[in-house]
């Protein structure tokens, strides 16, 4: 028998211990509790000199336990004879399978399927396997510690009766993502099993490996060391694929003409034996019309841009079909409209609109100049009479004079049930107006006195309102001069939050929340005589960005990729309090006011979205490159710096040439002797227990 | 508690008992002119008849019996080394004999004392009154050293009708003061009574083996080994009882000593017999009284 740490050994010298123990000189220990101590005297106290041994058994077995710790703790084992040779080792594999929506295409995924039986199969006892799936998303079927847990006999049937429950999504392919979370996992696994001798580790990879396979995240990751990655490519048969494909920023509605290019290109595979192909334009069915089918011809390898035909209403449109090639996975687009949203913006001031001294001028420029025309503002004028009617219609409102106190009773209200206005304090007197909104008085309020002028300094960038200058590269307000401004003290002012501070110290924007509103206070204006602010590239997304802080956007998308997050904020204005969402599977989602996305966009087709508000709908499709099915060049994979193997050199693996002997840590780690010596430990331990009590006897019953 | 109490009472009930009530009465004192302030009801209409003077009776009210019970709520009364702790001996007691009152019409007050008077509950005859008497008992003793002297000479202020006053203790303290204490009582004409209560280790002192000995009160601890210190310890212990009886004595106070380990009726039976020779001989000496029972 041999020791792994000797040196414990020398704990055996505490056997001494017990005997010193027993030897030593020692007086009663009995404690008894009395009444009164007041006729008593003490007595000198005799010690009992124990010259020679008792409870031998006692001592003995006192004295086998704490060698026995001793030895526990020096790790024991029984060598062996080096052996020669080869010796098995396991492996850690993962089994990445390819679940996108290109698996969908003829017989793929079943060959997928026999492909990793076949892996699975081949797995030795000693193998740990990790069986994942991959699109967009990553999902482990089989851990690796489930795979320990698991039957030796029925590892394979099990891991593969649950890669036969999964079929191909309709998500993209993110290859990347994944082989970085296989690499991760098996190096996981390593740190949390340290005691398993360690092979080799490889990462086989079954799929279409088509050229559309995201690779960016590999880019920025450096792949582990001796870890392999094998790609088992499943061939296709048919090898021509066309597909629709929306282009962003070009509306479809318009006509082919050379003026304005349609919006819809078809795309065919560089190794296409087709290059003729029919479009079929289908509309929701309301205007009764046929459907309408064009003739494409798109060259191997190209594509082209396609508009509506002229007997196609526009708006109707909810997708477009194309045929003729060999896969019709990808064969489909879904559309759904832009619908433009009206936003009316109420202009609370005296401004003549085509002055350009006015602030009003540059609102209207902001929003007008919208060429969807989906903004339209609306000028109230001091000396008018502010409607309930006009503020109800208003999605945002800018104030800018003066107004009275009618006119602050209703704005006061609007405010008060979640809208939001924006204050710009042209002049100290703006001051009235801020007070008469919050209900609060602001403590001082005056012209400030500008040396030539300030400037934005601090400024409160993970505001929502702030939020899109938060890139550095937007961020920079510098070149904005103001010539004048008024000192807002808001430091004590109840619900207060400034946004933004001039270089001063003082408040430039602050934000007072008003019921379940806010009001955005600027304390000075945008015009010349304020500021050069309108003339920055910052004002328009400025005034964008206090109209979305206000739940409103001019302009919503329609189109999403399969597992693309939707924002549910265009739909969710004050006063809506929950959503439905119906699928295309004519299943159904609810989502609360609470709620800010919509996340289960998890196949093609039509979403409508219902609130009380009225219904609208988007579109989900395949993300483009998922059509792109051509084979991708696994040489694309090694330049990113990944071990390839071949898939035969697979079988090969699974053992280590043992050059040298087994090391003693090994074989300790393999026998584990410590554990029985501690139970040993243990039994002694007991056995002590009880025979003490046994020699004692029962403890005397105290006397009192 | 209760039903302790209620047992043993009953248990000797039919031996000795002859009747245990005597009735309201009240003794006339003195006649007094009347005078401004007075109440008018208290006017003898008679003697204003005789005399046309108006004069008031003055009364002298002869209730049944009060008792006091004193009882020691100290931590050495928390010592026992048979079944019973000398304070549930001392409860028991206590409650035996304030059941023993109740039933013949007395009210019965009780003050729990460790070095001052913790709990203090004027005499009373109710039915319920006896019951919160009983759940006071029962409670373990809290508190700290004995002393004798302040709780005496409080209750000895505060009460200032004659009465009887029980003090059941161990008296396991210093007695220099007791003779002073007691005299405060019997000079307020009380008729008292008291317990000395101890534990039957207490009284010999027969333990087998050396020990680390833990004064129950002052916290403080010793080595004893018995074998040596018996002898001086039993000596020093009766001359401490000689000392209290001799007190007794000497103030005309009734003295008994119980050892927990022995019955409670027939503690109670050595008590009541004793007080019946007393009366007897009072009664030989100073002539029969009416009303009372002392």
């Amino acid at each position: 028998m041999s020791f792994l740490y000797p040196l414990f050994l020398a704990g055996i010298a505490a056997v001494g211990l017990p005997i010193l123990l027993h030897m030593i000189r020692r007086h009663t220990r009995r404690r008894v509790a009395f009444s009164s101590l007041m006729f008593l005297r003490t007595t000198v106290p005799r010690f009992k000199n124990r010259k020679r041994l008792e409870h031998l058994p006692l001592l003995i077995l006192r004295c086998l336990a704490v060698a026995l710790l001793a030895c526990a703790f020096s790790r024991p084992f029984f060598s062996r004879p080096p052996v020669e040779g080869r010796i098995r080792v396991g492996r850690r594999i993962v089994l990445l399978v390819d679940t996108s929506a290109s698996m969908r295409r003829a017989s793929l995924w079943a060959q997928a399927i026999r492909q990793a039986q076949a892996i699975l199969n081949d797995a030795k006892s000693m193998d740990r396997v990790c069986v994942m799936t991959f699109d967009r998303d990553v999902r482990t079927l089989t851990g690796f510690d489930q795979w320990e847990v698991m039957n030796p006999g029925r590892r394979a049937s099990t891991a593969l009766r649950g890669l036969s429950e999964c079929s191909p999504s309709w998500a993209g392919t993110d290859l990347g993502h994944a082989l970085i979370v296989a690499a991760e996992a098996i190096e996981e696994d390593e740190a949390n099993d340290v005691q398993r001798p360690i092979g080799s580790r490889q990462v086989v990879l079954i799929g279409d490996m088509q050229k559309g396979t995201d690779l960016g995240a590999l880019a920025a990751y450096e792949w582990p060391a001796g870890m392999d990655v094998a790609v088992k490519a499943i061939p296709c048969v048919g090898r021509t694929n066309a597909a629709p494909q929306w282009v962003a920023n070009r509306t479809p509605w318009s006509a082919s003409d050379q003026a304005h290019p349609g919006g819809i290109r078809i795309t065919n595979s560089s190794d296409a034996s087709t290059e003729h192909f029919q479009v079929t334009w289908a509309d929701d069915g309301s205007a009764g019309r046929p459907q309408q089918t064009q003739a494409v011809y798109v060259p191997p390898g190209q594509g082209t841009v396609l508009g509506v035909p002229a007997e196609v209403e526009p708006s109707s449109i909810r997708k477009v079909v194309l045929t003729g090639d060999d896969h019709d996975f990808d064969n489909t687009l879904y559309m759904a409209p832009e619908a433009p949203r009206q936003v009316n913006i109420l202009y609370l001031g005296a401004d003549d609109p085509n002055d350009t001294d006015d602030m009003l001028y540059y609102v209207r420029q902001a929003f007008d100049a919208d060429h969807d025309a989906a903004s339209r503002v609306s000028c109230h004028r001091g000396n008018e009479t502010l409607t309930g009617e006009a503020l109800d219609r208003a999605h945002f409102v800018i104030v800018t004079d003066v107004i009275d106190s009618a006119g602050l009773a209703s704005l006061r209200q609007y405010l008060e049930s979640g809208r939001t206005a924006l204050l710009v304090m042209k002049s100290a007197e703006a001051a009235a107006t801020l007070s008469g909104l919050t209900g609060i008085d602001l403590p001082k309020c005056e012209e400030a006195e500008v040396d030539r002028y300030a400037m934005l300094g601090r400024m409160e960038l993970a505001h929502p309102l702030l939020m899109p200058f938060s890139d550095p590269r937007f961020g920079n307000f510098t070149r904005v001069h103001i010539w004048k401004y008024r000192r807002a003290n808001v430091t004590d002012y109840p619900g207060a939050q400034v946004l933004a501070w001039f270089d001063s110290n003082d408040p430039a924007w602050f934000e007072v929340a008003v019921g379940k509103g806010t009001l955005l206070v600027w304390t000075c204006g945008w015009h010349p005589a304020d500021s050069d602010l309108a003339l920055s590239s910052k004002f328009v997304p400025l005034l964008h960005s206090a109209l979305e802080y206000g739940g409103r956007r001019v302009r919503s998308k329609s189109q999403y990729a399969v597992g693309d997050v939707v924002p549910v904020s265009a739909w969710t204005t004050s006063g809506v309090d929950a959503l439905t969402i119906r699928k295309p599977d004519d299943s159904v989602v609810h989502l609360d006011a609470a709620q800010q996305t919509f996340t289960q966009t998890d196949f093609p087709g039509i979403y409508t979205v219902t609130s009380s508000a009225g219904s609208d709908v988007f579109a989900v499709n395949l993300s483009p490159r998922e059509c792109l099915t051509d084979p991708m060049p696994i040489e694309n994979l090694e330049s990113l710096g990944i071990s390839l193997k071949s898939p035969s050199h697979l079988a090969g693996e699974g053992f280590r040439q043992a050059t040298q002997r087994v090391g003693p840590a090994e074989m300790e780690s393999q026998q584990k002797l410590w554990r029985w010596v501690i139970v040993t430990t243990l039994v002694l331990l007991l056995i002590e227990i009880w025979l003490g009590g046994r020699l004692t006897g029962p403890r005397p019953v105290p006397e009192g | 508690m209760e039903l302790r109490a209620k047992a043993i009472v009953e248990g000797f009930w039919k031996g000795i008992h002859q009747s245990p009530y005597h009735g309201f009465s009240v003794e006339f004192t003195e006649y007094r002119q009347y005078a401004f302030g007075d109440d008018p009801r208290y006017i003898d209409w008679r003697v204003y008849a005789r005399s046309d003077r108006f004069y008031i009776k003055k009364f002298q009210d002869e209730t049944n019996l009060r008792c006091h019970l004193l009882v020691d709520h100290s931590r050495s009364m928390g010592y026992g080394s048979g079944p019973y702790t000398k304070s549930q001996y001392a409860g028991t007691l206590a409650a035996t004999l304030a059941y023993f009152l109740f039933t013949q019409g007395d009210a019965v007050g009780l003050a729990t004392f460790d070095d001052r008077i913790r709990q203090y509950m004027p005499p009373r005859n109710r039915p319920s009154y006896l019951r919160r008497l009983m759940l006071t008992l029962e409670a373990r003793p809290q508190g700290g050293a004995t002393d004798l002297g302040p709780p005496l000479q409080h209750l000895a202020q505060m009460v200032t009708k004659r009465g009887l006053v029980v003090l059941i203790s161990d008296l396991l303290t210093s007695i220099d003061r007791l003779e002073t204490d007691l005299a405060y009582l019997c000079a307020g004409g009380h008729d008292v009574v008291v317990f000395e209560v101890l534990d039957p280790a207490e009284l010999d002192f027969e333990f087998d083996s050396p020990a680390w000995f833990d004064d129950m009160e002052s916290g403080r601890d010793m080595y004893v080994d018995p074998s040596t210190v018996q002898r001086d310890y039993r000596n020093s212990l009766t001359d401490h009882l000689s000392r209290v009886k001799a007190i007794c004595r000497r103030l005309g106070v009734d003295y008994h000593l119980f050892a927990t380990d022995r019955p409670f009726d027939l503690a109670l039976l050595d008590f009541l017999q004793h007080r019946m020779q007393r009366r007897r001989r009072i009664r030989r000496r100073h002539g029969p009284r009416t009303g009372g029972t002392g």
